[in-house]
């Protein structure tokens, strides 16, 4: 075993100290030389200089390649001479002359600069100009000193070590230190013990104490303790994504009161279905799906064994540093382990595509791109792609950063290796499933042969008919096109459609062979096209230079400018490894060994962000907000902590404890903070000074997520088959849905058929196949969100789609009525099956007038559904597709065979069932839709 | 859950079709000071003041989808002529595979006709738009930046190459509010086949999701589970709404401070009652037969286009903000003469008919009428299966496109392609310019129109852009 971390405190905080001190010295990087600067001088590069690299340079002066107007800025002379006009921009002494100060002031209709409205200068600015103007136009190419230890600066603003910025003021610039905690040391506060000297000593707890402390300062109460059988609920969604079953509650409501909920917590935390829970929470951030996106939406037919490595590793509890240095680096670590090769689909779980249109430097750029962005985003909630194009404008990334983090990934080349399914993989349903793949495509080839057949039928008719005895002696532009010759236009179409068929099933036959969805170092490679399978090239050809990362000017990948060696976020506290190099902040230059170096920097306890970053997000799994409510973002723009002490202590204990998230869970929910009831003790306190429960005076009422509705309503039926992992499956989703036409560049994809048996249909909804341009509706409307962009936080919008999807959508109809069956089969008298309807679905029995309202409504049912027997509905065979052929120009349509149908075993349906049980999944279907149901509180 | 969500949400159901009067739940609630923020006035489709005077109130997007060939519908290139078939070398250092290979310049299949008083070319195919081409501003100076479908189906849409960024749509929806609180703001008419990229292409993106495009499916269901499964009667559902309410009724007593509950009751209810309205919205069969003939319905080439045309004026005339319709099938590499004809012959009719009947009704001037595609074509093609197939590429650096009604200027031809179609030379522009230059049509600043992201107000031109004056009458 390795050993990665001593997470010796001691040493730590040796370390913070040590960057404390590095902090203070480490103002500036630029030289004091202001002795010798007159005033004018210093006006100028105080209020002038800083203003034309903000507003003005842009476009004249840092582009040499692309000046607008011929007017460069850069120097006095040239800033006076003027531009394409030929005309003085400037008259010295007289800025109401100058064409310059005119157009600045937008008094001038020819020319109003800048361009955008937005950046038009303000009063200050202008006047600063004339003033500039007036007393001469005096320039000065010395620098200044930092600002903060000039006398001019506000004593309350710091500036921040960084690797410099693409200007000397964007690199003196300075910050409010509120907006740049989140790169100061993490602090080891005290527990404010004092705010809960009103309780007995063995009931404190320091998440607590902290929350009182707040709550007490804007004198609020907190709620009582939550009843518990909303505890067991809230806890059980919370770590599994699933209700607790109703033996459950009524054993826990039962038993001893204290010891009995930390028992609870530590069931929940050893069921396999928290690792699923986590993960989901883990996908949403980094994007994880089954296919590419874009044109093709290629399938990406092993990134599932990335999806349930996600699963074992929160069930296995991995350390969180551990599991960040797997996934940026599994392959650097030990290319042997198979776990630790599995573990970098991470790197490659965002969209990209290549197709022959294409441009290769773009496409790789694409994905250079986007790993940094999603490296930033997930693990240090900094969103770099701000600093893609200029310096980031409110936080101290500079873009060198940006390009710095890239070339960390430059030597990154995608390979499919060939790592051997472990015996904890599940890869039971591969054979049938592989039969029914090669099964179509050997279909496929026989239309195909038939049409090609026909084809060369025609070609020699023809060869006959122009007296040729073959092809060969036909001239070369006088031959019949070989492919298509003698079919008809929709033959034609179809054989291009069947060729795209087969092409797509034969990628999805490599979801049966052992690959990892990886990478390995290597130089840069040029993308042919997009292929199938990445094989991991001979060792001769992964010798070689890695691709040279250059900051691009504008973000443009044909304007290289400077180029950069890797390195990290150099605002975080010690990291800035030009100033200070030190063996953590230092990325070797080397082709290997670079994500390996970074991923230590970014699983360090001196890492000022990361450990933040996970306990924040954590802290939201359980109160629906992070005390950071913008989870990706902790910078200037994000939201500030709302218990900043609290965030520390946490992120502290967190190390402490071995970066173990389930001990963190198990911390959070033994808190009275968390058990709280959902009722505020002072509501109309609340809906004043705190609408937004940021002091968490009580517990958050929160909608269940798209998939907890799901996999909530298949759990209550019986019918959730628990199996774990495995390539994606395919459950129900609207039938419309399924089978509209999806497009696949120049085609349409096959058709989306459901499996056939219940049991491989209904699994949970993390192991639906996940497709980025094709989602379940129900799930889409209940604010899934897509796989483009990392999501930090579910959205909860309520919309009428909603109302649809679950009041009319079959899914729903079909739960209601196995729900319905699965009691009537367990109870005998109909007032007991009521009971168990509310039992089963919101866990608790219904009040006498519930039970009254529910009696009279079933019996209403039932008088309906006796007199109106359903009629079986059987499932389509074949499909009708159609889409505006491109060569044509026109519609065409073809049918397409559900081989699926045949032996489809449906879920239960009304016309399996007799009346009463059909009256009695009204009844379900209705507590479904609940309000009680859907939000937990 | 706080105030401000329940009143937000109202608008949601509004924004996906409720036919209801809203006004009556709408009463209870505050009056919004004069210039609200669109969320935090808790009224996000409300009607809300442009930033300025705006020359349209209502867009009708149409979205021709595979990137039309400018050089064979309003940009002839007679150069071709002389250049047809000669070898054509691309001198760009950032070559796709595409442009890999021997390539030959490749003329026009069609004759183009000068067009009106105002001489618009037009390709002999439109043989109706001609008749209205005075109402038209071609503009030839417009550049993508992506030569890939999806992609640059996202750039025109949303500005944002990659997807994940409001659509035009949900930004105006965002930024003006609607006429017409009964019916969503920013409704989408796609093919019964989803453009490439799928619904991204209408998505809120980062804005709330009462500004998403709602999509009026061209088979099936209209909007999905708008009806129950077939054996479920009108009255059963009354009668498990009813329950549905009673038991909603008694959860809210037991939690009188969660102030979302009755919202998402009433969703139900409005559920209900607009099983009965869409319909009667997308039923055409009360347009007289003229329009309807006029419109191209009941013809094969053009009905399904037709249909969807006389549907966005019905829904333009009804208040509706923003209306995209696509027509797909434009990328044609191969057999440019007969799949350009065919595609032509498709949208001509119906949108000659558009404009005519929106100009007949008052509301060309107040209607924003946008044709473009998300790229153009090469001057030159890597001809493949035999000559006989010649086709053209993608191009994103030439293309056509044109705008009518809206104060836009109408009768004109802004900006060129150089002689051969390869690329702008004129008034050129990319892409955020022209959704400055919409935004500026109907009122707005994109200065102004701002969203809190990430971190940053984002703007629909991404990073600002001006307007291209050239285009404005």
């Amino acid at each position: 075993m390795l050993e990665l971390f001593p997470h010796s405190l001691s040493k730590r905080l040796t370390c913070l100290i040590l960057f404390v001190v590095v902090g203070l010295q480490s103002d500036s990087i630029l030289l004091a030389d202001d002795s010798k600067i007159n005033a004018h001088e210093q006006f100028f590069l105080e209020k002038i200089r800083p203003l034309l690299e903000k507003k003005c340079l842009g476009c004249h002066g840092k582009t040499p390649d692309d000046i607008k107007g011929e007017y460069i800025m850069l120097s006095r002379e040239s800033l006076i001479k003027g531009g394409e006009s030929g005309e003085p921009a400037v008259i010295v002494g007289q800025p109401e002359k100058s064409p310059f100060w005119k157009s600045v002031t937008w008094k001038d209709d020819e020319i109003q600069m800048p361009p955008q409205e937005r950046n038009r200068l303000n009063e200050t600015e202008i006047a600063n100009l004339k003033q500039w103007i007036t007393e001469g136009a005096i320039w000065s190419d010395k620098k200044l000193t930092s600002p903060a230890t000039r006398s001019t600066a506000s004593k309350t603003e710091t500036a921040m070590s960084t690797s410099g910025g693409q200007s000397p003021t964007w690199t003196g610039r300075t910050y409010k230190p509120e907006d740049v905690w989140a790169y100061q040391p993490i602090r080891r506060p005290p527990v404010p013990w004092k705010s809960l000297s009103s309780r007995q000593s063995g009931q404190r707890h320091p998440i607590d104490a902290f929350i009182q402390q707040k709550l007490k300062q804007k004198k609020f109460s907190s709620s009582k303790p939550a009843e518990r059988k909303i505890l067991l609920r809230r806890a059980t969604y919370d770590l599994t994504g699933l209700p607790p079953t109703s033996k459950e509650v009524s054993t826990f409501e039962k038993a001893d009161a204290k010891q009995d909920w930390s028992q609870q917590i530590k069931r929940l935390l050893k069921s396999p279905q928290y690792g699923e829970q986590m993960a989901q929470m883990w996908i949403d951030i980094v994007r994880y799906a089954d296919t590419s996106g874009f044109a093709n939406d290629y399938e990406r037919p092993n990134a599932w064994r990335y999806r349930d490595y996600l699963v074992r590793s929160f069930n296995a509890d991995k350390p969180y540093d551990r599991f960040i240095l797997e996934q940026l680096a599994g392959d650097e670590l030990d290319p042997e382990n198979p776990e630790f090769v599995i573990a970098t689909g991470f790197l490659r779980s965002g969209p990209w595509e290549h197709t022959g249109m294409s441009v290769a430097a773009v496409t790789r750029q694409l994905f250079l791109d986007d790993i940094t962005q999603s490296v930033g985003v997930s693990f240090l909630a900094h969103s770099f792609r701000c600093a893609k194009c200029h310096d980031h404008k409110f936080d101290p990334v500079p873009t060198r950063d940006y390009y710095r983090i890239q070339a960390v990934f430059a030597p990154v080349q995608f390979a499919d290796r060939k790592v051997a399914y472990q015996p904890f993989e599940n890869i039971s349903g591969f054979k049938n499933m592989k039969m029914r793949t090669e099964k179509l495509i050997q279909e496929t080839r026989i239309a195909q042969q038939a049409l090609s057949q026909k084809s060369k039928a025609a070609i020699n008719k023809w060869l006959k008919e122009s007296h040729y005895k073959n092809l060969n002696e036909v001239p070369k532009d006088k031959r019949p096109p070989s492919r298509w010759f003698g079919l008809t236009e929709l033959e034609r179409s179809l054989l291009k459609i069947n060729n795209k068929r087969i092409a797509y099933f034969e990628r999805e036959l490599k979801r049966y062979e052992p690959y990892a969805f990886s990478v390995y170092n290597g130089p840069p490679i040029n993308y042919q096209s997009t292929k199938t399978v990445n094989l991991l090239p001979a060792p001769k050809k992964q010798q070689g230079e890695a691709q040279q990362i250059f900051i691009l000017a504008g973000g443009a990948v044909t304007a290289p400018t400077e180029q950069v060696t890797p390195g990290v976020l150099s605002a975080v506290a010690g990291s800035n490894n030009i100033q200070e190099p030190t063996a953590w902040n230092t990325i070797p230059q080397s082709r290997e060994g670079r994500r390996l170096a970074f991923a230590r920097w970014v699983a360090s306890s001196n890492n000022t962000l990361t450990a933040r970053v996970i306990v924040n997000r954590i802290w939201q799994m359980h109160f629906g907000t992070g005390l950071v409510a913008t989870p990706n973002n902790f910078g200037q723009k994000g939201e500030k902590p709302s218990h900043p002490e609290l965030l520390d202590w946490l992120a502290t204990w967190f190390m402490d404890h071995g970066w173990s998230i389930k001990k963190l869970h198990y911390l959070i929910m033994t808190s009275n903070t968390y058990q709280q009831s959902s009722h505020p003790v002072n509501q109309e306190q609340v809906q004043n000074q705190d609408p937004g429960n940021r002091l968490l005076s009580h517990y958050p009422t929160r909608r269940m997520t798209a998939e907890q509705i799901r996999d909530s309503l298949l759990f209550i039926t019986d019918e959730l088959n628990p199996e774990m992992g495995g390539p994606g499956v395919f459950p129900e989703i609207n039938w419309e849905v399924a089978l509209q036409p999806r497009h696949i560049m120049g085609s349409v994809a096959p058709a989306y058929q459901p499996m056939p048996l219940p049991e491989q249909r209904n699994r949970r909804t993390l192991y639906a196949f996940r497709y980025r341009t094709l989602s379940d509706p129900m799930l889409e409307v209940f604010n899934r969100p897509d796989s483009e962009i990392s999501c930090e936080r579910r959205d909860e919008t309520t919309v009428t789609p909603q109302a649809f999807a679950l009041f009319n959508g079959q899914f729903t109809h079909d739960r209601a009525l196995a729900l319905a069956h699965k009691i009537k089969q367990n109870t005998t008298s109909k007032s007991a099956a009521i009971d168990q309807v509310f039992q089963q679905i919101v866990l608790r029995a219904p009040e006498p007038k519930e039970r009254k309202w529910a009696l009279e409504h079933v019996n209403e049912m039932q008088l309906t559904h006796q007199s109106k027997p359903p009629h079986k509905i059987s499932l389509p065979g074949e499909v009708k597709r159609e889409m505006i052929e491109e060569l044509t120009g026109k519609s065409f349509a073809w049918t397409e065979k559900l081989d699926l149908t045949e032996n489809y075993v449906q879920d239960l349906k009304p016309w399996d069932v007799d009346p009463e049980t059909r009256a009695l999944a009204e009844l379900c279907l209705v507590l479904m839709n609940s309000n009680e149901f859907i939000y937990l509180r | 859950m706080n105030r401000l969500q329940r009143r937000d949400f109202l608008y949601g159901m509004s924004a996906s079709l409720g036919t209801v009067a809203l006004n009556a739940l709408l009463q209870a609630e505050e009056k919004p000071s004069p210039k609200p923020s669109p969320l935090k006035s808790g009224k996000p489709l409300a009607p809300r003041d442009p930033h300025f005077k705006p020359r349209a109130k209502a867009c009708i997007f149409l979205f021709m989808e595979g990137g039309p060939s400018h050089i064979d519908t309003f940009d002839p290139k007679p150069e071709l002529e002389k250049l047809h078939l000669k070898e054509f070398v691309r001198k760009d250092n950032q070559v796709s595979a595409m442009a890999s290979g021997k390539r030959y310049y490749i003329k026009s299949p069609f004759k183009h006709k000068q067009a009106g008083e105002s001489g618009i070319s037009l390709c002999e195919h439109f043989s109706q738009l001609s008749g209205i081409a005075d109402e038209l501003c071609v503009y030839h100076g417009l550049q993508a930046e992506s030569i890939n479908h999806p992609t640059a189906c996202y750039h025109m849409n949303t500005g944002n190459r990659f997807g994940g960024d409001p659509a035009i749509g949900s930004w105006m929806t965002y930024g003006l509010g609607t006429e017409n609180e009964n019916l969503p703001a920013f409704v989408v008419l796609p093919e019964v086949a989803y453009p490439q990229g799928g619904s991204a292409n209408w998505s809120n993106g980062f804005l709330p999701a009462y500004f998403q495009g709602t999509a009026l499916r061209s088979k099936g269901s209209p909007i999905l589970d708008l009806n129950p499964p077939a054996q479920v009667t009108r009255e059963t559902q009354r009668k498990n709404l009813d329950l549905l309410a009673k038991l909603n009724q008694a959860d809210m007593k037991r939690h009188p401070h969660e102030e979302l509950l009755a919202a998402r009751m009433e969703s139900y209810e409005l559920a209900f009652r607009m099983q009965s309205q869409v319909p009667d919205l997308i039923n055409l069969d009360k347009e007289t037969k003229q329009t309807q003939e006029m419109y191209g319905l009941g013809q094969t080439e053009t009905d399904s286009f037709g249909r969807r045309c006389l549907l966005a004026r019905k829904l333009v005339e009804e208040g509706v903000r923003f209306v995209q319709i696509y027509a797909a099938g434009w990328d044609s590499h191969d057999y440019l003469d007969r799949s350009h004809k065919a595609r032509i012959e498709a949208v001509d009719k119906p949108i000659a008919a558009l404009l005519k009947d929106l100009k007949a009704r008052g509301l060309l001037d107040e209607t924003l009428v946008v044709w473009t595609g998300e790229f153009g074509r090469s001057p030159d093609n890597g001809i493949r299966s035999g000559r006989q197939a010649a086709g053209r590429d993608h191009n994103a650096k030439g293309m056509a496109m044109w705008m009518a009604g809206g104060g836009v200027k109408a009768g004109h031809r802004v900006g060129a392609t150089d002689e051969i179609g390869d690329h702008a030379v004129e008034v050129v522009n990319p892409i955020r310019n022209l959704h400055v230059t919409l935004e500026h049509i109907m009122g707005l600043d994109d200065n102004q129109l701002t969203y809190f992201h990430e971190g940053r107000f984002k703007v629909l031109s991404q990073t600002g852009g001006a307007v291209i004056k050239e285009l404005l009458g």
